[in-house]
């Protein structure tokens, strides 16, 4: 009691707890969606605790990488548990990423006035993408080098720049240990600053504006001209959020003992590149539709045009709430994209899935 | 009316074409098509090039003058220099010195000549895979007189040697994997000098790829006994075409092991025949267990690369010791399997930790789901007793 006094004379505790003991949160139908920004919260911070142990041991030159995750794997005790819930918690939480996305579009819980907390869950969103392509390549095996050669070859098709970003990217003409050294950095240091201070502004604006309420409950609430149930924040919705990452931490480990990440074979630039070579399931999607694109298309490189598109896609959810006119027809168009989008994504992530390596 | 008469004309066209006698057959190759593709033709020469009147006259070539007409050009080394200047010359001298070639100089016209193995007029270089004397064709080549009992058995030659070569690891390796380095008719009798070698230089003729063997061999007790008895070296134990895959089995001195042969429990010998017999069984076993016990614990996710590497290592020594069999003496037999046994122990040892480190991560996540179970079930029980919110 003694430290509480302490705490209480010298930091606003009082008032935080003032806020946590009035804070309710909305109960309706999708209530569950709240869930998920909690979920992947979760992994991101496995993330976080898991990748400063790694960094205890990884060592980013072309030389030592592959053997430093091997050390890792078989020499350092619990090391194979680190590397396998690092890689495995970074799965799971883009699939929770993808899924609170997909769930905030169809609730619409971007309207005014959470345009920012939107555009900053969003850019957290595209810089988890940026964590899975440079993590991808650390450990310095065959299909990451490959794989990272090919992904990086993407950014070749913009007219003019197309080969100085790919330059940039790769740190030299080609991926090597320079590319390996500034994925590292980016993974490790830029990417977590830029995160922090995002993730620090998405999550104040969240408890500033509070849960958003879907617009058919708020319709259903304005009806029967009473408020809509709800439970406090602490400890209803707090013991359940608990209860969601005890089962998401139970899964990790399951699958980190009975499927341990593999390392593959170290990366030999010289090396054919393995038959089947693709990216991870979440870039899936963009590899698939690539394929499908024509060599050049009235001497307009086939990849770049479909490339257009997908920025296109980009630029316009970063503005969908300035977008959204916020009418039943404009959200059911915004629904129907949705829907199409994720048809399409999980459309060509199976065809890629099902094609066998040559 | 018209269509009438249109098909009494196909029915008679049909009836006539039906009718026609058999046109004869147009032959599969002339010689004029067969030198098309013929690399001297690419070399620019022409029909008139053998076919003169001086050397040889229109029509074939008698069969004693093939071998010194093609000599004309292919002896001459100033000439041929003109297309290769890496080309051999000496084939004439070397045919002079081969069975083929003294039997032909002698007016035995039944065997073979330049010819017989090269062709007359589609002939191609040997690294053309189409080519007769190709590496891959070769015993089929050799198959078309070796292989015919009434025209050997009138030289005095038994048995069917292609077809028993086509029986041997060497066949395996050039037909089925496609190795040219493996050794053919040719490799081991000499091509243009082509002759059987005699019972004491067969070994020289295996030592040209098998020199470990044969290194072993010479410093060998057994060396000096074939000398005595005349008993080809490789061959005593190998056999000459039919050479089989050698197995750990050829070494007891139990039939149908290949020592039982001439050995016996109660001869010199049987103690180092019996010691390598179980080092070979016991490296063997030793490897296969370890292997096993890798890929278990490979295909349940755990990285054993030290493992496979010292199982590896294992496998060079097996190797080394079946090699070493031909010293025919506990030395350096006993050190090279021991070594290998050794690394085969610690390969399966290896695997042995993996497969325990993966029970006790097993064991570690049944306790912690059982923790994180019993933590669940407090945090329903404790989520239900909270005071209801209203629905």
């Amino acid at each position: 009691m003694a430290l509480r006094a302490w705490l209480l004379e010298r930091t606003p505790l009082a008032s935080i707890e003032e806020a946590v003991a009035h804070k309710s949160v909305p109960r309706h139908r999708y209530s569950v969606f709240y869930f998920l920004g909690g979920m992947t919260l979760f992994f991101f911070c496995v993330q976080v605790v898991t990748g400063a142990l790694l960094l205890l041991y990884y060592r980013p030159s072309a030389t030592e990488a592959y053997e430093s995750v091997g050390f890792i794997m078989t020499r350092v005790p619990f090391g194979w548990l680190v590397r396998s819930v690092h890689a495995w918690s970074a799965n799971l939480m883009i699939g929770a990423a993808f899924a609170h996305l997909f769930s905030v579009i169809y609730v619409h819980a971007y309207r005014p006035p959470r345009e920012l907390t939107w555009v900053s869950g969003l850019l957290v969103f595209f810089i988890t993408f940026a964590f899975g392509f440079s993590g991808y390549l650390l450990p310095w095996n065959e299909l990451a080098f490959f794989a990272t050669r090919v992904g990086t070859n993407m950014a070749g098709v913009v007219p003019g720049i197309g080969d100085s970003i790919v330059h940039f990217m790769r740190g030299g003409k080609d991926v090597s240990g320079a590319t390996l050294t500034r994925f590292f950095g980016v993974h490790v240091a830029i990417l977590p600053a830029i995160t922090t201070a995002l993730l620090a502004m998405h999550l104040v604006l969240v408890q500033y504006h509070g849960m958003s309420v879907p617009p058919s409950e708020e319709a259903r609430v304005k009806q029967t001209g009473k408020a809509g149930p709800s439970m406090p924040f602490a400890p209803h919705f707090v013991l359940r959020d608990l209860f969601g990452w005890t089962v998401a931490l139970a899964l990790l480990a399951a699958l980190s003992a009975f499927m341990p990440w593999e390392l593959g074979r170290k990366a030999d630039a010289f090396a054919a590149a393995p038959a089947g070579i693709r990216p991870e399931w979440y870039f899936l999607w963009m590899f698939q539709a690539l394929k499908y694109a024509p060599a050049t298309v009235l001497g307009v490189s086939g990849e770049f045009l479909v490339l257009i598109p997908v920025n296109l896609g980009v630029v316009a959810l970063i503005l969908l709430p300035f977008l959204d006119r916020n009418t039943p027809r404009s959200r059911r168009v915004i629904k129907g994209l949705a829907t199409l989008a994720l048809i399409f994504m999980i459309a060509m992530t199976a065809l890629a899935l099902l094609e066998k390596a040559p | 009316m018209r269509r009438v008469r249109a098909l009494l004309a196909l029915t008679l066209l049909m009836t006539a074409v039906a009718a026609a006698p058999p046109r004869a057959q147009t032959p599969v190759a002339t010689p004029e098509a067969l030198f098309k593709d013929d690399v001297h033709a690419q070399a620019g020469l022409a029909c008139s090039s053998c076919h003169t009147s001086g050397a040889a006259p229109d029509g074939p070539v008698e069969r004693t003058k093939i071998a010194p007409l093609c000599a004309t050009c292919h002896a001459n080394a100033e000439y041929m220099k003109t297309y290769n200047p890496q080309v051999r010359v000496d084939q004439y001298q070397q045919y002079l010195t081969s069975t083929h070639g003294k039997r032909m100089s002698a007016g035995e016209t039944r065997v073979a000549t330049c010819s017989d193995c090269h062709g007359a007029h589609g002939i191609r270089p040997v690294s053309d895979a189409r080519s007769p004397v190709a590496p891959r064709n070769v015993a089929t080549t050799c198959s078309k007189c070796h292989s015919d009992h009434a025209r050997m058995s009138a030289f005095g030659h038994e048995g069917n040697p292609p077809e028993e070569w086509k029986t041997s690891v060497h066949a395996a390796a050039l037909l089925k994997r496609g190795d040219t380095s493996a050794p053919t008719c040719s490799t081991c009798h000499g091509s243009h000098g082509t002759a059987p070698p005699g019972v004491t230089s067969v070994a020289l003729v295996c030592a040209q790829c098998h020199v470990r063997e044969a290194e072993l061999f010479r410093k060998s007790p057994k060396k000096a006994i074939f000398d005595l008895i005349g008993r080809g070296e490789c061959l005593t134990c190998h056999s000459n075409h039919r050479i089989q895959k050698p197995a750990d089995s050829f070494i007891g001195l139990q039939v149908p092991a290949l020592c039982a042969t001439c050995h016996n429990n109660e001869m010199k010998g049987a103690a180092v025949i019996t010691a390598m017999q179980k080092g070979l069984s016991d490296l063997d076993t030793g490897i296969v267990r370890a292997n096993g016990v890798l890929d278990r614990a490979a295909s349940a996710g755990m990285l054993v690369d030290d493992g496979r590497l010292a199982l590896r290592d294992a496998h060079e020594d097996q190797i080394l010791a079946r090699v070493s069999i031909h010293a025919f003496a506990d030395k350096p037999f006993a050190a090279t399997a021991g070594k290998g046994i050794a690394e085969a122990a610690r390969a399966e040892a290896i695997g042995n930790a993996a497969m325990g480190e993966l029970r006790y991560r097993r064991n570690g996540l049944a306790v912690a789901t059982l923790l994180i179970v019993g933590f669940l079930a407090t945090l329903w029980a404790t989520i239900r007793r909270l005071p209801s919110t209203g629905a």
